[in-house]
């Protein structure tokens, strides 16, 4: 027995980063499973070509960063090994490269080419993350960063509408995007992310909503709907959403306040639009508008990343909100059809400055609050003038 | 898991409903020379001299007061020797054989309630300085100054919340002793001249609460109350305290003094009793023995200056899996020290002895910003901003995040989901922003 002297405090919680990573795990299962279920083949190529692209690159990071010093000595390729690896690639980085590889996944379109999928995985996480030191040092949430790569420098590349028809043969490099889960009626329709076309938005005309019109309700619970493999299906994203909250993995101070006023100021621009055409159902119009698109998922699963989000509780809801506020911005007058992988990134870069140390404190103060509360009425006062006086054929 | 720490896992149960074993009498005593607050000390007794139980046999030396040291037991003076402090330092200690005959010096007298009830304010400031009374709840800050004050009191805390987990040392005095510290807090009510004091438990507690709420109707004095607090950690530290008690709320550094508030730790309360009714210092207290690494965990009313090895064994038979690697922590298992050996001596301000069997699990992980540290910390610091801080060296920025404002209460490192030692990076960045 030797008695060892260590400063205080002598206890620990349970808690790990390790469980945490396994609770997103599990809160992503439902959607990866039903995504599989849908697009069998595609989820499973997407999947496979990025988790090994992510875990591979992560582990060759840590090699090259724990690379042995030349100190003159011969060592043997077993005696460096060791030296890089021992202790410090371990279950974390294979789990955190496994979860970015998940997301990255399901946020990608069944459309886009295979090798669009492994360069958008490797910029995910390469210019996501390692650049940055790796795990906990990140800026950037990997899964976003690889997605928004991928559909800007090959998002030409991505299948158009015309090869959801079953007859038609697609190219070298892309998998058929064929699917039972799907009504002709969908797949005619679709210009959203599955068959993402040369430019997403090229007929502006045709915006998010009046093409949303043609599903109802039902289907947009369902995932019914044209989006990328896994963002849509909001019942298995709200059951993971519940784990999550349940086991205290995610931060409900990033995702609640992300869809409440991602809600709201749909709302507002459901209300402006009555207010033109007199026509629209504004609560039919949030109600598109949330389930539509990634905001779900990416609320429930890219925002809350806790490496990404600021540190302190009323940061992260200013931070949380910025997003939404990009988000619907993005989504209402931007000339891209779907706002959340920009508006996540965005909302990462605001959450560095939120924490310099001039200003970050975990204390509410009057400051804040005004923060918070310009940050839901300026925009709302923009969606409703703009859409008033600036018209809604793009909407 | 991103949540505020409120609770840690506790072991109370294990110790806190036996009666604290008696056990009064070892071969040798040893009393400290020195102390964290008096470095230096001087010794009126030589080698060989009998001393009585209570007799001053010596004077320790602060910057600006003076700490008299008395034996606690009767007997011969063998000569010093060193031990550990419990600050975790070899310290010189007076060893005292043990006569058994428990002498008692003739300074030692009982006060009738008619001199008691004709003691000043400056009266009961001499006698609890000739005492030597300091804060018994391990600040060992000295009763007599908290007395010195001229503001107005109309409010004594008495604090016998206790909040770290594992230690029941006064959970058991207050069962054991109500009478002593009803009695001590209406000498401090007569000395402040105020009219309401609150003892505050932890509403858990039933046991104190049922034993307080029969005396204090039996008294029928309506201005002592019982007041019962949340069960949270660091709720016995003062400023949490004195808000849930009082809904004062105090600004950092600021003395409970100024708002007329007064505080005390419950074993300060028995001791003041004990200086007041018999003109007698701390010889004795109540400490607890536990953690998971010894077979049986117990409290003990103690003679101060016994050696916690005689009590490991004797008592708490022994460890239950002596190969394995511990930690002897003094104090409680958050805040206190940890010290490199086994042969500690019980000082008056030691309330427990935690024996911890180290498991090599935690291995620290890269920071993932959870916020764990900074929704669990009490004064709404972000200790993971002046980790990051202290880890690139820039002073600025450690000043502009206040460090100087943490209590150490060690709940960002406990809440940790890294494993990181949090603590000790704040506790460096206390170094830096006092520079």
């Amino acid at each position: 027995m030797t008695i060892i002297k260590e400063s205080a405090p002598h206890l620990r919680r349970k808690a790990s980063v390790t469980r945490m990573m396994v609770d997103v795990l599990i809160a992503l299962a439902p959607t990866l499973i039903f995504s599989f279920i849908v697009f069998p083949i595609h989820t499973l190529v997407f999947y496979l070509i990025s988790v090994i692209t992510m875990v591979g690159a992560e582990f060759v990071y840590v090699g090259l960063k724990n690379m042995m010093p030349a100190d003159g000595q011969k060592h043997t390729f077993k005696e460096k090994f060791a030296y890089a690896y021992k202790g410090k690639f371990n279950q974390n980085n294979i789990l955190t490269a496994a979860i970015s590889a998940i997301i990255y996944t399901l946020i990608m379109p069944a459309g886009a080419p295979i090798y669009a999928v492994i360069i958008g995985a490797l910029a995910g996480i390469i210019l996501g993350k390692l650049v940055f030191g790796g795990l906990g040092s990140n800026i950037f949430n990997p899964a976003a960063v690889g997605m928004i790569f991928a559909k800007l420098c090959f998002g030409g590349q991505y299948l158009p509408v015309g090869y959801f028809d079953s007859t038609k043969e697609v190219p070298f490099g892309y998998i058929k995007p064929t699917t039972w889960y799907y009504t002709a009626n969908t797949i005619t329709n679709s210009v959203g992310e599955i068959v993402a076309g040369p430019t997403p938005l090229g007929d502006v005309n045709s915006g998010l909503y009046s093409n949303m019109g043609n599903y109802s309700l039902f289907d947009m619970v369902l995932g019914k709907i044209p989006g990328t493999l896994g963002e849509v299906y909001v019942i298995t994203i709200i059951i993971g959403a519940i784990y999550l909250l349940i086991r205290r993995s995610a931060d409900i101070r990033v995702m609640l306040p992300y869809l409440g006023t991602f809600g709201l100021l749909s709302l507002i621009a459901g209300l402006s639009i009555y207010s033109v055409d007199g026509a629209t159902s504004p609560i039919r119009f949030t109600l598109y508008y949330c389930l539509s698109g990634g905001v779900l998922f990416g609320g429930v699963f890219m925002l809350t990343d806790p490496v990404t989000s600021p540190i302190n509780s009323p940061s992260r809801i200013i931070y949380a909100m910025v997003a939404a506020v990009a988000t619907i911005f993005i989504r209402l007058f931007a000339a891209l059809p779907e706002g959340v992988g920009f508006s996540i990134l965005i909302a990462n870069m605001i959450a560095v400055v939120l924490d310099h140390y001039e200003w970050s404190s975990s204390r509410y103060t009057w400051k804040k609050f005004l923060t918070m509360g310009l940050l839901f009425v300026v925009p709302a006062l923009i969606i409703f003038f703009a859409i008033k006086f600036g018209g809604i054929y793009h909407v | 898991m991103i949540a505020k720490t409120t609770h840690i896992k506790d072991t109370k149960k294990l110790v806190g409903s036996l009666p604290a074993m008696r056990y009064t009498e070892p071969k040798y005593l040893y009393i400290a020379m020195a102390n964290a607050r008096c470095p230096k000390a001087e010794l009126f007794i030589k080698e060989g001299d009998h001393v009585n139980s209570c007799q001053v046999i010596g004077v320790r030396h602060a910057a600006f007061f003076d700490q008299p040291i008395h034996a606690t037991c009767s007997g011969t003076f063998v000569g010093l020797e060193k031990h550990y402090h419990r600050n975790g330092k070899l310290t010189d200690f007076i060893k005292l054989e043990n006569d058994f005959k428990d002498t008692i010096d003739p300074s030692v007298k009982q006060r009738t309630p008619e001199e008691i009830a004709a003691l000043t304010k400056e009266d009961m400031t001499q006698i609890v300085k000739d005492c030597a009374l300091v804060g018994l709840g391990g600040s060992s800050f000295p009763t007599y100054i908290k007395f010195q004050t001229d503001k107005p009191i109309n409010m004594i805390l008495i604090n016998g919340i206790e909040c770290e987990p594992y230690i029941t040392a006064d959970h058991r005095l207050m069962l054991e002793y109500p009478y002593r510290i009803i009695d001590a807090i209406k000498y401090a009510m007569q000395a402040f001249k105020c009219n309401k004091a609150k003892i505050c438990i932890k509403s858990k507690y039933k046991d104190i609460k049922q034993v307080y709420e029969e005396i204090l109707k039996d008294y029928g004095d309506n201005r002592i109350e019982l007041c019962c607090v949340k069960n949270y950690y660091p709720q016995g530290w003062e400023v949490a305290m004195i808000k849930e008690a009082t809904g004062i709320e105090l600004k950092p550094g600021e003395l409970p003094s100024n708002r007329g508030i007064m505080n005390f730790n419950v074993s300060t309360m028995v001791g003041l009793y004990k200086a007041i009714k018999y003109n007698m210092p701390v010889i004795k207290r109540f400490i607890t023995i536990t953690g998971d690494g010894i077979k049986k965990p117990m409290n003990f009313r103690v003679r101060v200056g016994t050696s916690i090895k005689d009590l490991l064994d004797e008592y708490c038979g022994g460890y239950i899996h002596p190969e394995k690697d511990k930690v002897f922590i003094i104090g409680g298992p958050m805040m206190g020290n940890s010290v490199p050996s086994d042969d500690i001596i019980i000082t008056k301000t030691v309330t427990s002895i935690i024996v911890l069997d180290k498991e090599n699990g935690g291995v620290e992980q890269p920071c993932v910003r959870c916020g764990s540290c900074v929704l669990s910390c009490p004064v709404h610091l972000e200790p993971v901003q002046i980790m990051n801080a202290v880890k690139v060296m820039d002073k600025e920025r450690i000043k502009a995040l206040n460090p100087l404002k943490c209590i150490e209460c060690g709940l960002c490192a406990y809440s940790c989901t890294s494993k990181i030692q949090v603590t000790d990076y704040v506790r460096r960045a206390k170094i830096f922003a006092k520079l």
